[in-house]
């Protein structure tokens, strides 16, 4: 059998469960797959876990389970998979598994394998890719000792449109574990949520920022359509958010945002190591600049060496048609 | 009669003196012992030259500075006159009426009218001008010691005139008397206890600026945290404050409109110390935001005449934050960087490799090469500093000095140390250490003035010293041979950063440099020994626009400079090049004006490169 543990935060269910079902019915290859959700009120969670094609659900169930502590479900948990003697726990890497699952692993002396992004099944090994490095080498990683072997997964690795659904809602069990008075030592004090910026510009997948090369604040609006043709976000360097001509959060640097988007066009920015230091996660950076011998040509991807007046207008209408 | 109530005077008052003392000596002595008496020649000259000589007193401020001086010279010369004549009124020994007593008297006399002179001044400065760094509010308990000490001279004065038998002769003996009994009980709980404490913190205070001893992490220091963790010096510091102000005015934070006050900082201090505040909180006490606006420039330190020293006092409750996590935000990330790459950007090494590649550098061999170049993390991997080593490394050549680089390098630790991240600072000075040893160059040569003083300073106290050398004054020294060449018209401002003109005090070699290439040098505000930080010490190069309050501190030091009219602003720090630089594009931005933009900022070593080339 393979446990997957869902993850449900104030009765509601965190969608990477159902990215953990989803891994979890493709590494079955005909073993049987349960879903534990864990809670002080699961109901609706176990309800929806349900609707996945898997043998069962089990609503773990204490009220001292809420808030969440790693002591309560180490404990709730250790009682759930025991009993059942999976081969696999799944887990979903999120924030809180990475603070629960080293402990539970530990304390059942059992293997754990992080952070896993796919996996190979080869005869009867099973073996987990996990980055290494910062992502600059992949890891293959077998899990050894006795079952069950505690296996993470990196949220989005899975997709969770693949999970297979059943015609009929599986059988929910409803499982109460003990919890002694003192068995959990946290005291949870409300989450922490971080200030939001009214502009997130580190979610972006795509960015185009313009610097001092625009000359004046009129000028922007022929970046913001090139960004718009690209459905892109749209960035600055420090000066153009100093002159006030764009606001303070959408300065990318050292001083502003760092930004990590899979595409970087950089208008008019010459490319000063705060600059850089505030996009150098970016996948590609493609620059603008009319000086060959500016510093972001040293980062970039791609460069045109052209005057951006005449550059992103033309690039704007090529993106259109 | 009259010797029995001076009597019952004296000891009631030498009584509440010594009451007052206790208590304050008694705060001393609980606290951890971080006193040093080493090299005991320095401090003693140190003694002689700013205590008796006056002269922090008198260089920042010649006039105050001055008028200080003749009322405490008066007070080292009046000393023996106000003990014979106490002597003399308790009844005890009379030297007053011997001979000679009226030819001490006649010795005293100008110096009395100096005094008076001096302190009528202070107290005009005082109640009148009203300096912002004396504070908001006039403080009536200075205006009645100043009264006092004027009462004193002309007390003193009248004795010329007066016959001492008579009515008026005893009502002034007896004014002269009670206003000296007075004076000694106000002195310990007011800022004239500097009176009693200053000599020992002036000679007390460490042999170089912002030295931060190590935290020994085996007996599990951590910082400073609470009251009762504040060192020796720091208390004696915290009692001694004159409270002149000298450390707020000059310092850039409180300058560009920042809560931080290192005066305040000092007589927050205090006044927990004295309330007896021993488990309370230094952030409580000076607010966090306060700590993390320090820029270390050490303006503070280095122009408090009684010898105070904020640095540790900032850094180590830094300490106190970073140990127990309480970082701000965007030094995560630059510790972050430290702790993956090794340098304060966080970029892969291999980008340091290509510039070396490229520029053409050895690695250093101790056989073949005289002098190890640091790169340090600008030199690694900041465009416009590279341009600038690499007009350092033409020089270099032009003059035959074999030079080589380390392979690899980490970050000097700089801004962890100042930041108060001892741990990783220790980490990689080690580390650094550690690799220096290997190939023990004779000669370190850097252009950044922070790799400067980590390197020849503060990796000592770990255990390593060689000669670590700043290119400015090294290429002055190898270009001395250089004929001077008339360049009329070229006009520059010489920038001197914090960590090389007020830390390293090289400030002639820059400016022997320029001249030497025919230039011209103007001095802006604040210049030399002396500068305007300009904003990028003490981890503040990477703190986010939101931290920042009131103004930008490096537009307000390229204001200073441009004000000099120079069409070049020559400054010796990448740092200070990448801060006047940012300062100077967000102008630009925000100006309309097109000539805003024809000031040149440039490295010292591109400007010698590019010059040196054409002699």
């Amino acid at each position: 059998m393979i446990l997957v543990v869902g993850e449900a935060r104030g009765g509601n269910l965190n969608r990477s469960s159902w990215e953990a079902v989803a891994a979890a019915q493709q590494l079955a290859g005909g073993e049987p797959v349960a879903v534990a959700v864990l809670g002080a009120n699961v109901a609706a969670a176990a309800a929806e876990l349900a609707h996945a094609q898997v043998a069962e659900v089990i609503a773990v169930e204490n009220p001292a389970l809420d808030p969440y502590t790693p002591d309560g479900y180490v404990v709730a948990l250790q009682q759930t998979v025991e009993p059942l003697d999976p081969s696999i726990v799944l887990l979903a890497h999120t924030y809180q598994t990475r603070d629960y699952a080293p402990t539970i692993a530990a304390r059942m002396a059992r293997a754990l394998v992080t952070d896993v992004i796919r996996f190979r099944v080869v005869g009867e090994e099973r073996r987990f890719a996990r980055p290494m490095f910062q992502g600059k080498l992949t890891a293959d990683v077998v899990p050894l000792g006795p079952r069950p072997h505690f296996v993470t997964l990196q949220v989005g690795a899975f997709r969770a449109d693949q999970a297979a659904r059943a015609a009929q809602p599986a059988p929910i069990r409803s499982l109460s574990v003990q919890l002694e008075p003192g068995a959990i030592r946290q005291q949870p004090e409300a989450p922490f949520q971080e200030a939001r910026q009214a502009v997130d510009l580190s979610q972006a997948s795509r960015i185009v920022s313009v610097g001092r090369g625009i000359k004046e604040a009129a000028n922007i609006g022929l970046v913001q359509r090139l960004a718009d043709a690209l459905g892109a976000e749209l960035a600055a360097s420090r000066p153009i958010c100093d002159a006030g001509w764009l606001p303070m959060e959408r300065q990318v640097g050292s001083s502003g945002q760092t930004v990590a988007p899979k595409l970087y066009l950089a208008v008019g920015i010459s490319g000063a190591i705060q600059h850089l230091v505030g996009m150098k996660g970016a996948s590609t950076i493609v620059a603008i600049n009319k000086d060959p011998d500016a510093p972001i040509f040293e980062v970039a991807d791609y460069g045109v060496v052209g005057d951006l007046f005449e550059v992103v207008p033309a690039l704007t209408a090529a993106l259109k048609e | 009669m009259e010797t029995l109530v001076l009597w019952l005077l004296v000891l009631a008052f030498a009584g509440w003196f010594a009451r007052q003392v206790a208590s304050r000596l008694r705060l001393i002595a609980a606290a951890p012992d971080t006193l040093s008496f080493d090299h005991a020649g320095v401090r003693i000259r140190r003694f002689l030259v700013d205590v008796i000589g006056q002269r922090t007193t008198i260089t920042g401020r010649p006039l105050a500075g001055l008028a200080h001086a003749f009322v405490f010279w008066g007070f080292v010369v009046f000393s023996g006159y106000t003990v014979a004549e106490f002597l003399y009124g308790l009844g005890l020994v009379d030297v007053v009426h011997r001979t000679w007593f009226v030819g001490y008297r006649a010795v005293l006399t100008p110096f009395a009218v100096a005094v008076l002179g001096g302190i009528v001044y202070l107290l005009l400065r005082r109640a009148i001008a009203r300096p912002i760094g004396l504070g908001d509010t006039l403080s009536l308990e200075s205006v009645l010691i100043a009264l006092f000490i004027a009462s004193l001279m002309v007390t003193f004065l009248l004795t010329w005139w007066l016959d001492e038998a008579s009515a008026a002769g005893r009502v002034n003996w007896w004014a002269h008397s009670l206003v000296i009994l007075t004076f000694l009980a106000v002195i310990p709980s007011s800022k004239h206890f500097h009176l009693v404490l200053s000599p020992f913190t002036v000679m007390l205070k460490s042999l170089e600026l912002g030295t931060v001893p190590n935290l020994d992490f085996e007996k599990e220091e951590v910082g400073l945290e609470t009251v009762k963790d504040l060192g020796r010096k720091i208390v004696l510091d915290a009692l001694t404050c004159v409270e002149c102000g000298r450390c707020q005015v000059n310092c850039p934070a409180w300058g560009a409109g920042k809560a931080l006050n290192p005066k305040a900082v000092v007589l927050q201090t205090q006044e927990a110390l004295l309330a007896g505040q021993k488990d309370r909180k230094l952030a409580e006490i000076y607010s966090e935001e306060v700590l993390w606006q320090c820029t270390t420039c050490g303006a503070c330190e280095q122009q408090c005449p009684v010898g105070i020293e904020h640095l540790p006092l900032i850094i180590g409750s830094r300490r106190g934050l970073v140990s127990n996590g309480e970082a701000p935000g965007y030094l995560a990330a630059t510790y972050n960087n430290l702790e993956r790459r090794a340098n304060i950007w966080g970029l892969p090494s291999d980008q340091r490799q290509k510039f070396i590649t490229s520029a053409g550098l050895e690695t250093f061999d101790p056989q073949k090469h005289d002098v190890l170049v640091w790169l340090g993390c600008a030199g690694g991997y900041e465009a416009d500093f590279q341009r600038s080593l690499r007009s350092l490394f033409d020089v270099l050549r032009l003059k035959q000095v074999r030079f080589g680089v380390l392979a690899k390098e980490r970050c000097t630790g700089d801004p962890a140390k100042r930041t108060g991240n001892e741990y990783l600072y220790q980490e990689l000075a080690t580390a650094n250490v550690e690799q220096l040893k290997a190939v023990a160059p004779r000669t370190i040569l850097t252009s950044c003035p922070h790799c400067l003083k980590t390197l020849g300073s503060d990796y000592r106290l770990v255990g390593y010293q060689t000669e670590v050398v700043h290119s400015s004054v090294f290429v002055e020294k190898l270009t001395r041979d250089t004929v001077a060449r008339e360049r009329p018209g070229e006009t520059v401002t010489y920038h001197d950063p914090c960590y090389l003109g007020r830390y390293a005090g090289r400030v002639d070699e820059p400016r022997a440099l320029l001249e030497r290439l025919g230039a011209t040098v103007r001095e802006p505000a604040r210049t030399r020994d002396n500068p305007y930080c300009c904003g990028a010490g003490g981890g503040l190069f990477f703190a986010d626009k939101e931290e920042e309050h009131g103004a930008r501190i490096s537009d307000i030091r390229l204001k200073q400079l441009r004000e000099t009219g120079s069409g070049t602003i020559v400054t010796a720090c990448p740092f200070c090049s990448i801060m006047l630089k940012g300062a100077q594009a967000s102008a630009l931005a925000g100006s309309e004006s097109a000539g805003a933009g024809d000031v040149q900022i440039v490295d010292l070593m591109t400007f010698v490169g590019g010059r040196l080339a054409k002699t």
